[in-house]
């Protein structure tokens, strides 16, 4: 063991420390004293280690709880007389009066006494918590010790409550029994009130009042939702706050427009906002925000979306700023913007109904207003129904425009005023689509597609891609809202098959990519035939290309040989009205068009080609659908500015010009040829015989033909001779003939695309009843329409009644039947 | 929990070996053939509190392992001693899964509460003993109040660390001597070459923080990183901390890092302790009393200090009661004069030779409100407005209310977290801890008292079951008992109870022993719980204690059990249940009953003994019954019901 080391006892603890009797009176004394020094701020040269040291001895002499009882004691004397009446002091009379509502002070003066007022109490409640933190450093030990002990709460704690007891409860005067604190929320109240009125005050200074409430408790238990803040003061607040606005909203609602409106509710919230920060606990934040809301906007909103100022007048001026105002502060109290909402939509589709009404008024004040000219003057350059569809035509453009400036509109306002919000956005859809495919307004399909067609043939002309690219988009997004895809698909169709044969599109890359577009937006199916329509076009230069190198093959080198550029076009794909070859009855009646004998061997040698190529294809030559280029030599003749000049022009005339031109070069130049010779000759379909006559002999500058008498009307017995002195001023002429373009549909046109529209749609219906009845055998007949529906709506929306024919049809055709005694009506599939 | 497979372990084992064969890691628990270390073992396996407690005051290494690889921790957790398991994991023994000892420690674990006291202190939740200490260093250096620093360093880019002189001079020799040189520099610039970033390294190393260079380097391309590396390595070499570049680079091993750790803080630690002896302790004035306040240091001192703390030597008056090195008492006590036996307790130096001299002398030390900091009471007193806080052209005199050999313990504690002091200041440091708040050292000191505070018992109290007393205490259980209330130590009480049932014969019949019955009694009634008495409770668990181990292999054990539940019926019922098992063993005859209540009145165990039974047990088995008696009879006579 280690030894050596003295012996130890333990000893026992020192007197000083532990023995003897403490005297507390007097160690009380001093304490007591040293209190005094702190609370008359002379703390710096007190001993912190001889105080704490006394009351370090108190405690262990298990006197706490005196000591605790003395030290409440004395600071309950000090408040409930040296604070309290300095507070006391600070209350000037129109202070006090003022609480009562009795006027006759000015606002400043109110301001500068309750000013006085809160800076008494903040000094006061700022030297009480020094003091009171000094106090607990003391005696530490005492809060360690004796309070855990005996679950008292810490002297701190307990003294704050003091200061609630002795000051904030205490009476105003000993006449006066209103309550510090109600005074107090009051003057707050009123410079808050002032505050909103647009004077400064000290908001620090509030500030700091409001940080001692909220350090206060109701109660003893010092629970957190029992602060002074919230159970006095912040109700008060909220309640005058209510009363200020509510009168605040219905004034202005009477005196300043909704713009004025919103500017102001939103100054309002931002300035409650800052006020949280600033002057009051950002706790009451949400709450006050709430009331301001309520009062300024949910209880106004309607009133406010309605005024004449109101989102009608915003929408009508571009008024961004303040339609995002009405949007912010509607965003505010509904996540739903249900008011917003509506009267956006609301005026979208008045808008849009009279850009409708417009485009109606203009397809019809056209053909009453061009009538009567037609009628009356012999002389009208262009039939009447001719010039009525071209301005019915620019009207359908216009259309179009119209809805994309409006969508512009709109998307700029949605952008910039509506912060893209998604509800929004599809409230617009919505209403973009009701108007575009409202019952009274049944052409928007095709217009749109008019709309693609004009830009493709003249409105892309010199524009970059990305220009290019955006009015494809806007087509796109137009078409997005078509609900009838299949008629748009129709009208395309067409318009793309004009283009296309007639070599009018301008670039065939935009044209694909428009494709591509659609097929992106629309899916595989829709596009599918414009695809092909497209191949059979490549397939027909390779054609064209092969055949002549067959020719040459054949090494006849004919310099008179005529060169074939052939488009074979696949009947099932192509729009066959607009061919012209309408249904097969037509065809077969109609005798074929003779071709001069050199056309007509080339016209046989093409065949023999094909036919070797694709054995059992027939060919159908359509002539009304081609052009030629020849080349014609004019003799010298004398001419106005008196030269003889042999002049050679190439024309470019449809087939069947060609073929009539043709006629006229074994005849002498002074020999003519009637119309009925013609006709028998060449055996051309009267209507357009007369057409290409007219672009010829009529038409000023492309009269090659002179006919006898000169008139606009051709007639069965008017003599055409060969113009020995035509005069172009250009080698290339190109002789267009009368009505090739694209036109709005006529009345009657349109009826016809309808009526095939619908027997296609037809088509559709049943096939869809077919394909959901063989998956499910049997299916009641609500489900069945339903279901139809939803497969369709990607083509178009089916028709109710449209359905039920169907369905009808199929069952007279036995591919489905009735179930008897079905509850509901069933159908089952027969296979 | 999971627990490794066999295989696992032993794999875990062959790689270990290999470590530390390597000398990579260092071994936990290195062979300790010392006889000091077989006594330590001997005193874990056999529960002795008071030698494991000298043991590890005299420094022995409580980690390490006796030839047949027992560690002092396994040993005590085998034969189940509950404390000295504490005082062994308080003191640091490692006891951490996944190592060869620690799980060994775990397994032999004699009941779930020691293995669930092994598993709390497993390395992965509980921190070095020296934590507290660098975890407040660390701290000096973001603290903003109460301002402590007195040196401004500014790098290059002008970043400046507001530091301590006396932290800069203990841990590095360069700082050492170039403040020795001019104490009074205020700032010190750094050469430009070093970035901020490596001073910022080098000073939290300084401050005993854990630096990660990971964290430092973060975000930093490969050449700023290299820049920052080579100014740590740089500024090592300047402010001579050899190790610096060393320690700081990155460890992947938990355990390497730990022992790294550790190492540090102790040598750290060490430094510190060093420094404070060197100069707080050496510089300490010792001076009349009536001239301390003539004292007037500057604010320049050599050695930084920025307060004085003062202690007066006590009392002429507590001097005739302080103990002479011949007699001693105690006031209060007993009359209990006799030969002492010399307690060996650890290095306690004879710290205040002037204390029988007059006039009294006080004893004033320059110290650093930093460390001072650690304390609550000196945290509030420099935050707070009064004067001790506020700046004087010469340093504020503070004057603590204990011995200056107390104070001297205060400080190393608060310097060092060394808390090695004798039983003779225990309960004064005690008190002054408490006054103070500093927890830790209270509950050393509270375990100081209660490791060796039994006396010359140095063995086992089981094995002294009639409370023979032929010994001199070195303790007053009442005061302790008391003090353990006063300043809150559980431990105390629950000692003290322990103490007087080993002894309940002597104290029984004395008029103290009923006065602290009544304290208990009313500390209880203060907090309006139940009704039983505290003191009371311990005792007669305690002494059941001290009895059952007697009883063992009889069958009184159960026979006690029951008296245990009859105990509010006293004596009568008891004494019935002896007559009842008559058959079992050698028990008392039954005509011992009338007698009780005049042997009650006389108090002599002895005679009770003597007369009746010859036999040790029975002489327990009434001993027993007559304490538990009497015990009763005390809490009727104090009108208590218990």
């Amino acid at each position: 063991m280690i030894a050596g080391r003295g012996r130890q006892r333990i000893r026992p603890p020192r007197r000083g420390l532990h023995g003897d009797e403490l005297n507390f009176e007097s160690t009380w004394k001093i304490i007591e004293d040293a209190f005094g020094e702190i609370h008359t701020k002379n703390a710096s040269q007190l001993s912190y280690e001889e105080l704490y040291r006394h009351a370090y001895r108190i405690v262990l002499k298990k006197r706490g709880e005196e000591l605790y009882r003395h030290v409440h004691e004395f600071e309950r004397n000090w408040l409930s007389t040296e604070v309290r009446i300095s507070i006391q002091q600070l209350l000037s009379p129109n202070l006090l009066a003022n609480m009562q509502h009795i006027g006759g002070t000015t606002t400043n003066e109110r301001r500068v006494s309750g000013e006085k007022f809160l800076k008494g109490l903040k000094q006061a409640w700022g030297d009480h918590q020094v003091c009171m933190s000094m106090l607990a450093d003391v005696l530490m030990y005492m809060d360690r010790v004796y309070c855990q002990d005996h679950r008292r709460p810490s002297i701190y704690a307990a003294t704050m409550i003091l200061f609630r007891n002795e000051i904030l409860n205490s009476t105003v005067s000993h006449t006066d029994q209103r309550l510090v604190l109600g005074l107090l929320n009051h003057v707050i109240l009123e410079q808050i009130q002032m505050e909103r009125h647009g004077d400064v005050v000290d908001k620090h200074l509030i500030k700091s009042c409001v940080h001692m409430l909220d350090g206060l408790h109701a109660d003893d238990m010092e629970s957190d939702d029992q602060r002074l803040y919230n159970v006095s003061f912040e109700q008060e607040y909220l309640k005058t706050s209510r009363d200020f606005y509510q009168a605040e909203a219905e004034m202005l609602l009477r005196e300043s427009d909704a713009g004025a409106y919103c500017r102001h509710a939103r100054r309002r919230i931002h300035e409650e906002a800052d006020r949280c920060r600033s002057t009051l606990l950002e706790s009451t934040m949400p709450r006050i925000q709430k009331v301001v809301e309520t009062e300024l906007i949910q209880n106004r909103i309607h009133e406010l979306v309605g005024m004449d100022s109101g989102v009608r007048f915003m929408i009508d001026n571009d008024r961004l700023d303040e339609l995002n105002l009405v949007y912010e502060l509607n965003a505010r109290v509904d996540d739903q913007k249900a008011e917003v909402t509506r009267a956006i939509q609301k005026r979208l589709v008045e808008m849009g109904t009279e850009l409708n009404n417009d485009a109606i008024a203009a397809s019809q004040v056209s053909a009453p207003t061009s009538a009567p000219t037609a009628e009356g003057g012999e002389k009208t350059r262009a039939p009447p129904q001719e010039k009525g569809q071209t301005q019915q035509t620019a009207a359908a453009i216009k259309w179009v425009e119209d809805v994309l400036v409006l969508k512009d509109k709109f998307d700029r306002i949605w952008k910039q005023s509506f912060l893209s919000d998604n509800l929004l956005q599809t409230a617009i859809t919505r209403s973009f689509a009701d108007f575009i495919n409202s019952p009274n307004f049944p052409r928007s399909s095709e217009y749109i597609s008019l709309f693609i067609d004009e830009n493709m043939k003249k409105g892309i002309k010199g524009k970059s891609e990305m220009e290019i690219d955006m009015v494809l988009e806007k087509a796109i997004i137009l078409l997005r809202y078509v609900q009838d895809k299949d008629l748009f698909e129709r009208y395309y169709k067409k318009h793309l098959c004009r283009r296309l044969l007639m070599n009018k599109s301008i670039s065939n890359e935009v044209e694909k990519q428009m494709i591509s577009k659609m097929k992106i937006e629309l899916g595989n199916n829709f596009t599918m035939k414009l695809e092909a329509m497209f191949k059979d076009m490549t397939i027909s230069e390779e054609l064209t290309v092969g055949f002549k190198r067959h020719i040459e093959g054949l090494g006849d080198r004919d310099p008179k040989r005529i060169e074939l550029s052939i488009n074979v076009l696949t009947s099932m794909t192509w729009p066959m009205e607009t061919i012209g070859t309408g249904n097969e009855d037509e065809q077969s009646k109609r005798p074929k068009c003779n071709f001069p004998l050199a056309v007509e061997n080339i016209k046989q040698s093409f065949e023999k080609y094909y036919s070797e190529k694709h054995s059992g294809r027939q060919l159908t030559w359509l002539p009304n659908m081609g052009t030629a280029d020849i080349k014609a030599v004019f003799p010298k003749v004398q001419q106005k500015d008196g030269s003889f000049k042999e002049r050679r022009h190439e024309l470019n005339v449809s087939t069947y010009g060609m073929v009539i031109l043709l006629l006229f070069n074994d005849l002498a130049a002074e020999q003519h040829l009637t119309f009925e010779e013609i006709q028998a000759n060449t055996n051309i379909p009267h209507h357009d015989l007369v057409r290409n006559l007219q672009s010829l002999a009529v038409a000023p500058k492309t009269r090659i033909l002179v006919k006898e008498p000169m008139s606009k009307d051709v007639k069965a017995t008017d003599k055409f001779y060969f113009n020995e002195g035509f005069k172009g001023n250009f080698v290339k002429i190109k002789v267009g003939v009368v009505s090739s373009g694209n036109k709005v549909e006529s009345d009657r046109e349109r009826r016809e695309t309808e009526k095939k529209n619908d027997d296609s749609r037809n088509f559709c219906i049943e096939a869809a009843v077919v394909r959901i009845m063989k998956q499910r055998k049997e299916l009641a007949h609500q489900k069945l329409i339903s279901e139809t529906i939803s497969q369709l709506t990607a083509q178009f929306k089916p028709e109710v009644n449209m359905i039920k024919k169907r369905i009808e049809s199929l069952i007279e055709r036995e591919y489905l039947e009735r179930i008897d005694g079905a509850t509901v009506d069933s159908y089952r599939y027969l296979a | 929990m999971d627990t490794k497979k066999k295989h696992e372990i032993e794999v875990a084992l062959a790689n270990e070996a290999r470590a530390i064969s390597s000398g990579k890691l260092k071994e936990d628990s290195p062979l300790d053939t010392s006889e000091e270390f077989r006594l330590f073992c001997e005193a874990c396996r056999r529960g002795d509190l008071k030698v494991c407690q000298e043991m590890l005051q005299a420094n022995i290494q409580i980690n390490a392992r006796d030839i047949y690889d027992y560690t002092p921790l396994i040993l005590a957790s085998l034969c189940g001693h509950y404390e000295v398991i504490q005082l062994l994991l308080e003191n640091g023994a490692l006891c951490e899964r996944d190592t060869f000892q620690g799980e060994r420690a775990l397994y032999n674990a004699l009941n779930d509460r020691i293995r669930n006291l092994l598993l709390s202190y497993d390395y992965a939740k509980s921190t070095n003993p020296l934590q507290p200490l660098a975890a407040h260093i660390t701290s000096l250096l973001t603290r903003p109040v109460p301002k402590t620093d007195d040196i401004t360093i500014t790098a290059y880019d002008d970043q400046t660390f507001h530091l301590h002189k006396f932290l800069l001079a203990a841990r590095s020799p360069y700082f050492a001597k170039k403040l020795a040189a001019a104490p009074n520099t205020a700032s010190w610039k750094l050469p430009s070459n070093i970035p901020a970033d490596s001073l910022g390294v080098a000073l939290q190393y300084l401050y005993f923080s854990e630096v990660s260079l990971q964290s430092v380097t973060r975000g930093l391309s490969d050449e700023e990183e290299l820049v920052v590396l080579n100014g740590i390595d740089k500024i090592g070499r300047q402010l001579e901390m050899d190790r610096l570049f060393e320690d700081i680079t990155e460890i992947s091993d938990r355990r390497l890092l730990r022992q790294k750790r550790a190492e540090e803080l102790d040598r750290g630690r060490e430094q510190l302790e060093d420094w404070f002896k060197n100069n707080v302790l050496r510089n300490k004035v010792v001076i009349d009393t009536e001239k301390v306040d003539s004292i007037q240091w500057d604010r320049d001192n050599t050695i930084f200090a920025d307060v004085l703390l003062r202690a007066d030597d006590e009392d002429d008056e507590d001097d005739e009661f302080s103990p002479g090195p011949s007699e001693s008492s105690t006031p209060r006590s007993r009359n209990t004069l006799g030969p002492l036996n010399g307690i060996p307790v650890g290095p306690v130096k004879s710290r205040s030779p002037s204390r029988h001299r007059k006039p009294r002398k006080s004893t004033v030390y320059g110290v650093h409100k930093a460390m001072l900091l650690r304390s609550e009471y000196f945290l509030t007193m420099f935050n707070s407005p009064f004067r001790e806080a506020q700046s004087t052209p010469y340093l504020q005199i503070i004057k603590l209310d204990c011995t200056p050999q107390v104070l001297e313990t205060i400080l190393t504690f608060i310097y060092t977290e060394r808390s090695d002091f004798g039983l003779d200041i225990a309960i004064d440091v005690l008190f002054a801890a408490d006054q103070l708040f500093i927890e830790k050292l209270k509950q050393r000191a509270a375990l100081i008292i209660s490791s060796l505070g039994n006396g010359t018992t140095s063995t086992v109290e089981a094995e002294n079951p009639r409370g023979e007393t032929d010994q001199e205490d070195a303790i007053d259980a009442y005061e302790i008992i008391r003090a353990g209330w006063d300043t809150r130590v559980q431990r105390l009480e629950e000692f003290g109870a322990r103490y007087i049932a080993y002894r309940l014969e002597r104290y029984i019949d004395e008029p103290e022993f009923a006065e602290l019955v009544q304290e208990s009694a009313k500390r209880v009634t203060a907090r309006q719980e139940t009704d039983t008495v505290e003191v009371v409770d311990d005792i007669r668990w305690y002494l059941s204690e001290r009895f059952r181990l007697r009883f063992e292999d009889t069958h009184f054990d159960e026979m006690m059990d029951e008296n245990k539940i009859h105990d509010r019926d006293p004596l009568a019922a008891a004494v019935k249940e002896l007559g009842l098992s008559d058959s079992g063993a050698e028990a008392p005859p039954l005509q011992s009953v009338p007698d009780l209540e005049t042997q009650l009145g006389a108090g002599a165990v002895r005679t009770l003994d003597g007369e009746i039974a010859g036999d040790e047990f029975a002489q327990d088995a009434i001993n027993y019954q007559i304490l538990l008696g009497k015990i009763d009879a005390l809490l009727e006579r104090l009108n208590l019901d218990a």
